[in-house]
């Protein structure tokens, strides 16, 4: 069961790094990096089972990374903001396609 | 209480004490400066004469504290870290174009020395995650201080910094998984070469590599760095670069068994190389002054990381001298590059390479400065690139077969003598030079000049630094 978990969470962080590879437009790198950020908890997790006790320690990082990873993003935004909304008018104007980075 | 947990926390109760209080007032910031420096040095001292201590916080014992490590080179590295703090703070305050006055810049920048200054004395691979994203976050807000057209090139920078993170939390979760243990020197005697290490390492390395702008991981670096306030580029090329290379070295040279690191030597020896030609060469290209300091940023970092990768493949202990000398003379060099040029397309009103025409005469002491820093990137004797060079050069000569890493540097200084060349020829063509805009700002000039001539001055204490290094390092 263990095993399962971890491979999800491999996937689910290499899922994340193709997609801000791949993907152009900000809000959805911004998500790309959010899925990342969740396969490596995951994988944390999954670890913290591996022996007959449950690991703390790795639960403790997982809930520092999570306020990491919250804080981050919320600055991402707001600094997407602007960049978003310049797109947008020139999107209106222009008929431009997506917001770009 | 320790100096050098000191030198950490004034700092940070600076910036804390700033944003609480609403008060944007420098000189706050370089009084803590001067204060973290003092303490710095007596730890420095105390290292001197006493060695590496332990310093367990909040008196826990071992697996369960967080331990600081207080080493000869971090002490090093917490000096370092203070002076140049204490530097371009008081450029920043003093300057007519530092467009950091009463800005966020202050409590930004002290929370960015007390990052530092616990990433030098941490010794746990977690701990070395929160300090890298702590670095992160905080340099990405430094580089919007510049306004809305600055959020381009910070977000891509946050972007990649935070991808670069998971890279390495990944790296750190599948060591613990597989040692469960974080302390880096309890680490160090587990480590065997089997694949679980192979691929956290690899992991660990891309993510440091790719926050410490190596090639080919730098494209993000010359927009961000170039389009910051001169203080925070500043501060973001001489350390914030410095922190991943710091935890690679550590990484690479403790943890990693040493027929992975041999395997793995040649590849980041050849990735420095590679930084040397092509940040050279695109320094060699860029229209802007400040970008074109940026790239060189970038090609200097390639030999440290070709000092890394060499030492790692011959197992030499002397060439750790070679990179932490390169760290402190590039360090020292690119302040007085980025405020020069900061002070000179300030007063001459153009960010244009072509704008410096003539600048030997309309801003001779913020040219001098430019030149002398340059000086020392290329390596010309008696600066503190030359001697960072000459111990690197000094393995490589020894032996025939190991001449053509040597063929490599000498190509890097030859692209680095023609870029810092381009603009000194330039500011000597005075038949027709901008003027500048109104009055140079003197101050701020000879404050360029400054950690120019101390990266000269690095000449003076040469054969005691190299030994002193040399027992430290090995």
């Amino acid at each position: 069961m263990t095993l399962t978990y971890l491979a999800t969470g491999a996937v689910l962080w290499l899922l994340g790094l193709h997609a801000l590879l791949v993907q152009r437009q900000v809000l959805r790198q911004i998500i790309a990096i959010n899925v990342m950020g969740s396969g490596v908890f995951m994988v944390m997790v999954a670890l913290a089972t591996r022996g007959t006790s449950t690991d703390p320690i790795l639960h403790a990082l997982v809930v520092t990374g999570l306020v990491v990873a919250v804080s981050a993003t919320a600055f991402a935004l707001r600094l997407a903001l602007p960049v978003i909304k310049a797109s947008r008018s020139s999107a209106k104007s222009s008929r431009a396609v997506e917001p770009k980075l | 209480m320790n100096y050098a947990v000191i030198s950490l926390l004034i700092p940070l109760l600076t910036a804390l004490m700033l944003l609480v209080t609403r008060s944007r007032n420098g000189w706050w910031v370089i009084g803590s400066s001067t204060l973290s420096l003092s303490s710095a040095a007596v730890a420095l001292q105390s290292v001197m004469h006493g060695g590496s201590q332990w310093l367990n916080l909040g008196d826990w014992e071992s697996p369960l504290a967080i331990r600081f490590h207080l080493m000869p080179v971090s002490a090093l590295l917490l000096v370092f870290t203070a002076l140049i703090h204490l530097l371009v703070s008081i450029y920043a305050e003093r300057s007519r174009h530092s467009q950091t006055k009463r800005t966020d810049f202050w409590p930004l920048a002290s929370l960015l020395h007390a990052g530092l200054a616990a990433l030098w004395l941490s010794n746990d691979l977690f701990n070395w995650y929160v300090t890298l994203e702590l670095l992160g976050l905080v340099s990405v807000a430094l580089v919007t201080i510049s306004g809305p057209k600055a959020y381009g090139p910070a977000l891509r920078y946050l972007l990649l910094s935070l991808a670069a993170s998971l890279f390495y939390l990944l790296g750190v979760a599948v060591l613990y998984g597989r040692y469960g243990v974080l302390d880096l020197a309890v680490l160090a005697e587990l480590t065997d070469a089997g694949p679980t290490t192979r691929l956290a390492l690899v992991l660990m390395t891309l993510g440091l590599m790719l926050k410490a702008a190596c090639w080919p991981l730098h494209l993000w670096l010359p927009p961000a760095h170039a389009s910051a306030p001169t203080a925070v580029s500043a501060l973001l090329s001489a350390l914030v670069v410095k922190g991943p290379l710091f935890i690679l070295w550590m990484l690479w040279s403790r943890v990693a068994p040493s027929e992975l690191a041999v395997q793995a030597g040649p590849l980041l020896a050849l990735a420095g190389i590679m930084a040397l030609i092509f940040g050279g060469w695109s320094a060699l290209r860029a229209p802007y002054i400040k970008t074109l300091v940026a790239y060189s940023t970038v090609a200097q970092l390639g030999y440290a990381l070709l000092a890394l990768g060499l030492l790692l493949y011959w197992q030499k202990p002397e060439l750790h001298v070679a990179l932490w000398l390169f760290v402190l003379a590039h360090g020292l060099a690119k302040v007085s590059m980025f405020l020069a040029a900061g002070e000179m397309q300030g007063a001459l009103g153009s960010k244009r390479v072509r704008g410096l025409k003539g600048a030997t005469q309309t801003m001779p002491v913020a040219m001098f400065a430019f030149a002398v820093a340059g000086g020392s990137l290329i390596g010309l004797p008696p600066s503190g690139g030359f001697l960072a060079k000459w111990v690197l050069l000094r393995e490589l000569l020894l032996q025939p077969v190991h001449w053509p890493w040597a063929a490599g540097v000498l190509l890097g200084t030859l692209i680095s003598a023609a870029y810092v060349f381009r603009v000194v020829t330039l500011a000597f063509d005075r038949a027709n030079p901008t003027r500048p805009s109104y009055d140079p700002d003197r101050f701020a000039q000879w404050l360029a000049l400054l950690p120019a001539i101390l990266v000269w001055g690095m000449a003076l204490i040469s054969r005691p630094l190299i030994e002193w290094l040399t027992g430290v390092t090995a």
